[in-house]
């Protein structure tokens, strides 16, 4: 601030004066500053609708900032309102700014409008501008913009719809898609289409429709891509000329007149339009360098090339071709297009086919216009084609020229490939392949065979047509059998050239039984089946791989391959070869002497489970076990080696494995133990590619009856020969015996004279020595009980009862039949009752007779003596005492005894020894409920004073054990026989 | 087969008496007629699948083939086959644009529109053959070459939308007029003595 000095007293107005300069300057400042920021003069537009840019250019002297507005006209919006800064161009003189607008240029009126801009210090806005769009009221039409465009894929693109007049607004649609449009004007509405995809080839459709969507109007937009070509390059065909190829990497999807455009060095391509990508262009001259640009709607691309014109040869197709014919070989021969060409060093390719099969032969030379290609079968259809490319500085093969065909001529046939299969009887027959038409070299006319034997020079020959290749032979036509004859077998061919060389095989005529030689099994892959053989280091002949079913074994059809000498394996591959067949593959020498066979495999193509399962499968029963036998399958049936067999036993659809067996030979199967009832047993064999149906058979295991009875029997013979040892043992052991059981009764020693008669005394029991048995109701039948026969039965029928007791060893006087059966323990014995004992002591002689002392074997000898002591002590009579526990007592004087023999034996229980010289063992079963009246026993008494031979014939059965009885018969009967032996053994 | 080549030939003892066609020509000219028509509806279809938003347009403006006004009342058979020759050259005029119009547009399009295309060509002035024999007499010379009298654009679409709606336009018009072409025929068919179950 200016350091201003005012004197008050002498300016009193000096403050006054201040101010107005303060504010003339401001002024002056102001007015200089407007006077700088010139206002924008001579604003101009210019617009590319297509582009959609707007460019406005203004004067504004030296000023390089300014404001710029844009407006819709119409609606006053502002578009654009932006600061920018703009150099003055040196061209015009005139400042000049581009805008693109979003939206089309046509769809509404744009207002621009322009000021200078220093810092904050801004000019006048300059006058406004008007765009003049499409919507104004003179241009009445419905309209949409942008017409046509085409934008890269990806883009947004903004359309605008301006509606007829007096028609209301409706909607704008892409494709099928409704948009969402805003209003720009009283008649236009925009919308915006994002990131757009490819477009049909049509151009994908914008359609506004009005609010009655009866009209409508619109364009088309085009998506697409820019250009990209590549593999550009440039070469020579005649030497003079440039052709340049390159292709379309991407279809850009624009086409005809928005396809891509091409210049070649800046010169248009004339290029005919096409879809197809890939592109040739002409050029008169070679120029060495080239550059392509490739351009359309959304872009450009360029590409470079450049090369000597030698490097780039490319001939063109050999023209003219002809040739010259010969059986085994032709000549082709051509044309070149162009005079260049036959100083050119060329490289060309003959490609020859035949039968389809395509071969290539490259000749070279300068100006190259022939070749002859060898190796070429007769009577064979060819047909060529050249090509030529230059042979320094290769650069590529030229076009193939035309295709000639031509035939070369016939030769003789091919001798033909035979052998020959002979049965054991020397029949056979003589076998070729059929020539090839390459073989048959020209047009066949028949086979020749001959039969031929040297030592009996006889020959056989037949002429065989064309579709007959195997003819019978029977060798004893030709030869006679012997080890040394052979015959030889020839096969000719012949065409219309001549006979072909014969092929022969020699033919031993010995039998051909020989099966030499293991066979082994040979394995199929994909190549065949391959077989390795060893070879003789110094073996020189060649080898004859034969083939055929393995079932067969008559003129079998078989095939053959020929194996050059020194080979020592070999892969055989045939169409015929099935699943499933079992093939004999033979190896033979094959020499000017009969072929030998080395070596034989067996194989299959591919093993399948056999059809049918094994034969006459049987169930045998062996015992408990059972025995399962088959018999093989059939070769045809097994359809693969047979590894073993499965057995299963099976229960309804239920299968149990019994077992595997892994032997192959395996013919049978015991399954072992079975118990009895109904089995189900299936058979099946297993090859490497699984098992069979199975053969199924049943068997009902029957009870071993057999083994029952040598069980019987066995039980007999131990029984009896028991019984023997026995036997023997009482027979030798006699004297114990009788000593234990029967000691001697000693004789009574009588005191006096006692006289004898001489007659013995034949005593007869009186009646009343009878038992009589006396009924008791109140018995109980369950016990056992004395079974009375009464005495006047005897008498009267005595001799019924005679025969009854046959083994009586004399007329019975007196018998025991002791049949009581006494349950409880079995006591020791103990001497018999008192009352015999003691009746027998007081008799002067007696002599007492037991015979058919009948009895049960355990009874006899082992009374129980406890028994005896606890049931019959107690009792008071003691007549029943001595028999105390037995079942029976013998028969005793019962009335005129008893008073006498009642105090003889007081004691119950009498001294062994005394009982022992009673002079024998009662049966002395004696049961306490015995149906013995007290009255009776004590009448009894024992028959004294006089010898007395007593037979008792007493039969003493418990009532109601006649069935008891029964039973026991037998072992009473033995008890019996024992006895009686025992008696006949008493000295 | 002896009692038809009788009906045949005395199906045709008229013809050569008269110049007036029979029904054999007449017949067979029907038969392209229909033809025509069928194919013009398969290819109509066939652009319609092609412009989807056709399914759902129907373009206004009129008849853009429009031959000599004739009293159809009035006039006689031959006069309407006349006419119907004359409609049938604008539409091959018609179909002759927009075959030239597509392929300055687009190039070659899909297969099966080109070919169909092209098959209507075809049978549109092999109908138009038909239809000259049919009239053709000593004092008579039709053309059959396309008339492009009726060739517009129209109006309210510019550009490539515009020639799409123009071309549905021109198809549907072929198909009218194909149409129109069986129809007279038969007519004209039956008046020569042809059998009106054909």
């Amino acid at each position: 601030m200016p350091h201003l000095s005012v004197n008050r007293s002498s300016k009193p107005n000096c403050r006054t004066v201040w101010l107005i300069s303060v504010l003339v300057g401001l002024l002056a400042i102001h007015t200089y500053a407007n006077d700088v920021l010139p206002v924008p003069q001579q604003v101009s537009l210019s617009a590319n609708m297509d582009s959609q840019q707007l460019s406005i250019s203004w004067l504004a002297g030296a000023a390089t900032t300014f404001d710029l507005v844009i407006l819709r006209t119409e609606l006053d919006e502002t578009v654009l309102s932006e600061t920018v800064s703009v150099m003055v161009s040196q061209l015009s003189g005139r400042h000049e700014w581009n805008w693109t607008s979003v939206e089309p240029l046509e769809c509404t009126s744009l207002s621009i409008k322009i000021r200078s801009r220093e810092g904050q210090t801004t000019s006048e806005w300059s006058n406004t501008e008007i765009l003049q769009g499409s919507d104004l009221p003179s241009e009445e039409n419905f309209q949409i913009f942008p017409l046509d465009k085409v934008v890269p894929v990806g883009a947004n693109t903004t359309f605008c719809c301006i509606m007829k007049e007096g028609n209301q607004f409706g909607k704008i649609r892409y494709g099928n898609t409704d948009l969402i449009s805003t209003r720009l004007s009283r008649r236009s509405y925009a919308t915006t289409v994002f990131n757009q995809g490819l477009s049909s080839s049509s151009g994908s459709n914008v359609i506004c429709y009005d609010n009655t969507e009866q009209l409508i109007t619109g364009v088309a937009v085009f998506v697409g891509y820019p250009p990209l070509p590549g593999d550009f390059v440039c070469e020579t065909r005649d030497l003079t000329s440039t052709v340049c190829l390159w292709n379309e990497r991407r279809d850009t999807n624009l086409y005809k007149s928005r396809g891509t455009r091409y210049t070649l060095n800046n010169r248009p391509c004339a290029l005919e339009w096409s879809r197809n990508p890939q592109k040739e262009y002409r050029v008169a001259n070679w120029e060495g360098k080239w550059t392509l640009v490739a351009v359309n709607a959304l872009g450009q691309y360029s590409l470079t090339d450049s090369a000597k014109l030698s490097h780039r040869v490319n001939p063109v197709a050999p023209e003219h071709l002809t040739s010259v014919v010969h059986a085994l070989n032709a000549t082709v021969l051509w044309q070149l297009k162009y005079d260049g060409y036959y100083s050119l060093a060329l490289v060309c390719q003959v490609e020859l086919t035949s039968q389809g099969y395509k071969t290539k032969h490259t000749f070279t030379g300068v100006g190259l216009r022939s070749a002859v290609l060898p190796d070429l079968y007769p009577y064979e259809d060819y047909s060529v084609q050249v090509r030529c490319g230059a042979q320094q500085n290769f650069w590529k093969w030229g076009s193939w020229s035309e295709t000639i065909s031509f035939k070369t001529s016939s030769l003789v046939p091919e001798s033909p490939d035979m052998w020959v299969w002979m049965n054991k009887d020397y029949t056979g027959q003589v076998m070729w392949k059929p020539l090839t038409r390459r073989q048959s070299r020209g047009l066949m006319t028949g086979y020749e065979v001959t039969l031929w034997s040297p030592e009996e020079h006889l020959q056989h020959t037949e002429i065989v047509p064309l579709d007959i290749f195997a003819v019978p032979i029977n060798l004893t036509q030709i030869a006679t059998v012997s080890s040394d004859n052979m015959v030889m077998a020839t096969v000719t061919a012949k065409n219309t050239e001549g006979v072909s060389q014969p092929a022969s095989v020699l033919i031993p005529l010995r039998l051909t039984d020989v099966d030499p030689l293991a066979v082994s099994r040979a394995v199929y892959t994909d190549q065949g089946f391959s077989l390795f053989w060893q070879s003789d280091a110094n073996a020189t002949f060649a080898y004859v791989v034969e083939w055929c079913n393995a079932s067969c074994k008559w003129n079998c059809l078989v095939d053959w391959i020929n194996v050059a000498p020194g080979n020592t394996n070999v892969s055989i591959e045939s169409a015929n070869f099935q699943p499933g067949v079992r093939y004999n593959i033979s190896l033979y020498s094959s020499s000017s002497e009969a072929p030998e066979l080395l070596q034989r495999w067996q194989g299959y193509m591919q093993e399948l489970v056999p059809s049918s399962p094994v034969m006459s499968l049987l169930t045998t029963q062996q015992d408990s076990d059972i025995l399962l036998s088959w018999e093989q399958i059939p070769l045809v049936s097994r359809r693969g080696f047979v590894l073993g067999y499965n057995i299963y036993m099976s229960s309804g659809s239920q299968f149990t494995l019994l077992a595997n067996l892994s032997d192959p030979g395996s013919r049978s199967y015991k399954v072992k133990s079975m118990p009895e009832g109904s089995y189900k047993f299936t058979v099946k064999a297993y090859t490497s590619a699984g098992e069979d149906t199975g053969a199924t058979a049943s068997i009902m295991l029957e009870p071993f009856t057999d083994r029952l009875i040598l069980e019987i029997l066995a039980s007999l013979g131990v029984t009896a020969l028991f019984l023997v040892i026995v036997t023997f043992i009482c027979y030798k052991k006699r004297q114990w015996v009788k000593k234990a059981f029967y000691p001697d009764i000693p004789e009574p020693k009588l005191p006096g004279d006692w006289s004898r008669s001489q007659a013995p005394l034949d005593v007869k029991p009186p009646h009343h020595s009878l038992v009589h048995m006396v009924e008791r109701p109140e018995w109980d039948s369950s016990k056992e009980a004395l079974v009375v026969i009464p005495e006047e039965d005897e008498d009267e029928d005595g001799q019924g009862i005679g025969e009854a007791l046959a083994d009586t060893d004399e007329p019975t006087s007196l018998r025991y039949y002791n049949q009581v059966v006494d349950e409880r323990p079995i006591r020791p014995r103990y001497p018999d009752s008192s009352d015999s004992s003691a009746s027998s002591l007081d008799s002067a002689r007696t002599d007492v007779t037991y015979t058919g002392i009948q009895t049960s074997g355990s009874f006899v000898f082992q009374l129980d003596s406890h028994g005896s002591s606890e049931g019959h002590q107690p009792q008071a009579d003691p007549s029943f005492c001595a028999g105390g526990g037995g079942g029976y007592r013998p028969q005793m004087q019962s009335r005129v005894v008893s008073d006498d023999t009642g105090p003889a034996s007081p004691n119950p229980y009498p001294d062994p020894e005394a009982a022992s010289g009673g002079g024998y063992k009662p049966q002395s079963s004696w049961q306490m409920d015995s149906p013995v009246e007290d009255g009776e026993g004590g009448s009894r008494a024992p028959s004294l004073g006089s010898p007395t031979s007593i037979a008792s014939t007493q039969f003493l059965l418990p009532d109601g054990e006649e069935h008891t009885e029964e039973k026991r018969q037998p072992s009473s009967s033995a008890a019996t026989w024992l006895t009686n032996l025992l008696s006949s053994t008493k000295p | 087969m002896a009692d038809q080549e009788q009906q045949e030939h005395e199906e045709q003892s008229p013809a050569l008496d008269s110049p007036v066609p029979g029904p054999t020509e007449t017949g067979r000219a029907v038969s392209i007629a229909r033809l025509l028509h069928y194919e013009c509806g398969l290819l109509m279809q066939l652009y319609k699948e092609k412009e989807s938003f056709l399914s759902s347009f129907s373009p206004g403006g009129g008849r853009m083939v429009s031959p000599s006004p004739v009293s159809l009342e009035e006039a006689s058979g031959e006069q309407r086959v006349e006419r119907l020759h004359a409609a049938l050259r604008q539409c091959l005029g018609l179909l002759h644009c927009v075959l030239l119009k597509e392929e300055e547009e687009w190039g070659e399009q899909e297969e099966d529109y080109e070919t169909l295309k092209k098959n209507v060509r075809v049978r549109l002035e092999h109908l138009l053959l038909c239809t000259r024999g049919l009239l053709e007499g000593p004092d008579t010379a039709l053309e059959v070459t396309p008339d492009h009298q009726g060739t517009e654009e129209p109006d309210g679409a510019r550009g490539v939308f515009g020639l799409k709606v123009w071309t549905y336009r021109v198809l549907l018009e072929l198909h009218h007029w194909a149409d129109y072409a069986a129809e007279t025929l038969h007519i004209f068919h039956t008046e020569r003595g042809g059998t009106a179950d054909l």
